[in-house]
């Protein structure tokens, strides 16, 4: 009942806000939902989402509120309305199935696992090790002895980690490398997407949380990779043959210029009055 | 003084000739052709888009080509480039002969000169049937 | 050698060719104390002859469609052999002819050759030099990436402050609200036909002045004097000078390689210093990257504009700066050229190069 009166308050004074401000319609055509407008004035649990996405991955990659929350993120009015789909927080039993909307693959694989199997049961889900509004881009230090022995011991996960610790350096190490390619110039799109496509099926794989799963499918992914990081090399030797002829080239150049400065003073030297 | 010009000169000359060298040849190589995909092999045509006594233009091998349905289950590919000079020629329904718009070529629906200065005729290219397309080279 | 001899009789019956290359090469004779800084112009000359060579090549595969600009780029800088070579040499080449230009530049300011009777060199020269600008301006557009997008809305942009046809100016300049496909096509007729012509006109009309009104000698030595003032047109002879031809030519052509040489050493070694990662996204006219700065030779320019309390102010400055130097053989009118007898004139030359360097750090850190 307080909730619902305070609902209807705070849209009260969200629509004279922006009647007074007269910003209503040009902000509703940016990029930035409504939501943000609101959530990020206020206090506590009701603004601290709003940082915290900020510094996410899927706020890097134009994942906003609405794209999880449902709602309407050009209407102030009916932004939370159940009409146009919003959603709240979704209870722990549900967030594998909220997350899964998106990440399908990951959820099946989670759901499979001895991780899904115990949801409910005091099991971890999706938020209990990515956390929610700001969760960054995975990699295997989310695999670590602080969080895991929130409920067991680390020594399976540490296997499971070591397991995937080789590969998924190569996966780094080529992103690292197609990253600087793309600063000289070289369309890295194709093999971006490849690399893409390897590293989410190599995550995915992790949340089945079977030590032979992932060891026995180490090696197709690692033949993926050497396809990839193949075409690297030849690119990164190209680049380098590339430099030695321009070196040969810098090297007649100044060869030219320096035998041409000789003949400029072998010149010279045969001017009938050389007193200069 | 004038043998050390002389020797100057000499190896300037080579220099000069090997930079002149590494200079034209990637212009060379950036103005030649390059070879596009799917230039070699054949072409896939639906029969359906070849009526009796209709001839359906496509492109073979980078060049337009010309199949026909000569008779019900007949069908015939050729070149559709004429051997005089290069225009490409049309198909005349009404007199069953190939036309060149240019000089006035005339070739039979086998691609045999009638009249005009084409000095060949129309190379032939085989259709092999698969199911409802045909396979063109 | 027989069949040279015949070409060579052949063409000097008809028009005295060995006429013309005897007095303009080896009868040609430039001042004895001629020092390196004049194979600058020389150096010139080649440089643009490889930015036109390499910019006629561009054109072969460039497609000046904000749909397709970027790509047909990516296409030469991947795709098409030694495109990736043609396109940086062209880009790299622009930097390079900005840089000889500037020392070009300050080296006929720090002898005084621009005073009279060479009024018209210098100014013809110093269009020229605007007209460079200008080229780059233009060229920097056709990429179509981030960096060509948002530098040229923030150039043309930096005009609105013009007084009463600010808004004229900038809408004429892009060809419309924003910068888009008719700013691409304006600018690449401007690149590749409008500006290059007049170039090629004004290099002639340099060239022309220079050797009607002969080499300028320069003021160092004891026996330099000012010369009187004439009011008949009067050759600078060099009698007992250095021919041109072959003497100086073979200077010229050093320092030709010298600068060719830099050009390929930054074209393979160091191509990241005018490729920043915005050239290398397509242009978004959603998106402003962050932190993207103009070219080094623009940097003066860009400060300038923030420093002073207007943007009107800024412009304005620029602009008086930019007529005072169009205009000094005018306003500069001693006949004395040593750099030792005008001390306040270079004091005010090393202020300069100070300003418009310590300008060009600041905007750079800025």
């Amino acid at each position: 009942m307080t909730n619902h009166l305070t609902r209807s308050l705070f849209i009260l004074a969200a629509v004279l806000c922006v009647q007074i401000t007269g910003s209503g319609i040009s902000r509703a055509d940016t990029m930035e939902p409504v939501c943000i407008q609101c959530h990020s004035k206020q206090p506590g649990r009701l603004g601290a989402p709003v940082a915290d996405w900020r510094t996410s991955v899927h706020a890097a990659n134009g994942i906003s509120c609405n794209n999880c929350h449902g709602g309407d993120p050009s209407d102030f009015a009916m932004a939370m309305s159940p009409d146009r789909g919003f959603l709240g927080a979704p209870k722990d039993t549900a967030i594998p199935a909220f997350c899964g909307r998106c990440h399908v693959g990951v959820e099946k694989d989670y759901l499979g696992s001895a991780h899904g199997r115990a949801l409910g049961r005091g099991g971890p889900q999706c938020v209990t090790c990515h956390g929610n509004h700001a969760v960054q881009l995975a990699t295997p230090d989310l695999i670590n002895e602080k969080s895991c022995t929130r409920c067991h011991s680390f020594e399976r996960a540490r296997i499971i980690k070591a397991a995937m610790a080789d590969t998924d350096r190569q996966i780094s190490d080529l992103e690292r490398s197609l990253a600087q390619l793309k600063t000289t110039g070289v369309v890295t799109d194709q093999m971006d997407g490849d690399l893409f496509s390897v590293r989410n099926q190599f995550h995915r794989l992790f949340h089945s949380v079977e030590v032979d799963k992932v060891r026995s499918q180490t090696a197709a992914f690692q033949a993926d990779l050497k396809k990839i990081r193949d075409k690297v090399d030849a690119i990164h030797a190209e680049q380098q043959r590339r430099k030695t002829w321009g070196a040969v080239v810098i090297g007649l150049l100044i060869g030219c210029g320096i035998l041409f400065m000789l003949l400029f003073h072998a010149y010279k030297a045969e001017l009938p009055d050389n007193d200069s | 003084m004038e043998t050390r010009r002389k020797f100057l000169t000499g190896i300037l000359g080579a220099l000069g000739a090997a930079i002149a060298g590494l200079t034209v040849y990637p212009v060379f190589k950036y103005l030649s052709p390059q070879a596009t995909a799917g230039g070699k092999g054949r072409v896939t045509i639906p029969k359906n888009q070849v009526g009796v006594d209709q001839a359906h233009f496509f492109q073979f091998q980078g060049h337009p080509a010309v199949v026909l349905q000569k008779s019900p289950g007949v069908y015939i590919a050729l070149s559709a480039v004429c051997t005089h000079l290069g225009c490409i020629v049309q198909w005349v329904p009404k007199k069953d002969e190939f036309l060149c718009p240019c000089h006035g070529g005339r070739y039979t629906i086998d691609g045999k000169v009638i009249a005009g200065p084409p000095p060949k005729p129309l190379p032939s290219i085989p259709v092999a049937m698969s199911g409802d397309n045909l396979l063109i080279g | 050698m027989g069949i040279f001899k015949k070409i060579g009789d052949f063409l000097d019956e008809r028009l005295g060719i060995r006429d013309i290359l005897e007095q303009n090469l080896t009868k040609y004779l430039l001042p004895k104390n001629i020092n390196v800084w004049y194979t600058l112009g020389a150096v010139l000359l080649a440089l643009f002859a490889v930015q036109v060579a390499s910019g006629i090549l561009l054109l072969v595969y460039y497609n000046p469609n904000t749909d397709d600009a970027f790509h047909s780029i990516q296409r030469i800088m991947n795709d098409v052999p030694y495109g990736w070579l043609i396109r940086t040499i062209h880009a790299v080449g622009a930097n390079v002819i900005i840089l000889a230009l500037l020392l070009h530049m300050l080296s006929v300011l720090f002898m005084g050759s621009y005073k009279r009777p060479r009024e018209l060199t210098w100014m013809a020269g110093f269009l020229l030099f605007l007209l460079s600008l200008a080229m780059c301006l233009t060229g920097y557009l056709l990429p179509w990436s981030q960096l060509s997008f948002w530098a040229t809305t923030v150039a043309t942009n930096s005009s609105r402050e013009i007084p009463l046809i600010g808004d004229v100016v900038v809408r004429f300049l892009r060809g419309g609200a924003m910068v888009g496909q008719p700013t691409l096509g304006r600018f690449f007729a401007l690149h590749v036909m409008g500006i290059p012509l007049i170039l090629g006109i004004l290099v002639l009309v340099h060239l022309f002045l220079v050797r009607r009104l002969g080499i300028s000698r320069p003021p160092f030595g004891p026996d330099w004097q000012p010369s009187e003032p004439s009011t008949t047109f009067h050759h600078e002879e060099h009698p007992g000078g250095i021919p041109f031809f072959p003497h100086y030519m073979t200077k010229d052509a050093a320092m030709i390689a010298f600068f060719l040489a830099l050009t390929v050493y930054v074209v393979f070694f160091a191509p990241g210093l005018f490729f920043p990662p915005a050239s290398f996204q397509p242009a978004n006219p959603f998106e402003t990257p962050v932190g993207i700065k103009p070219e080094w030779y623009f940097l003066w320019a860009y400060q300038t504009l923030k420093i002073f309390p207007s943007e009107f102010l800024g412009l304005a400055v620029q602009g008086l700066a930019v007529t005072l130097l169009l205009f000094l053989p005018f306003l500069d009118r001693s006949r004395e050229r040593r750099p030792k007898h005008r001390p306040l004139f270079v004091a005010g030359y090393c202020v300069g190069i100070a300003v418009f360097i310590g300008l060009s750090i600041w905007g750079h850190f800025s």
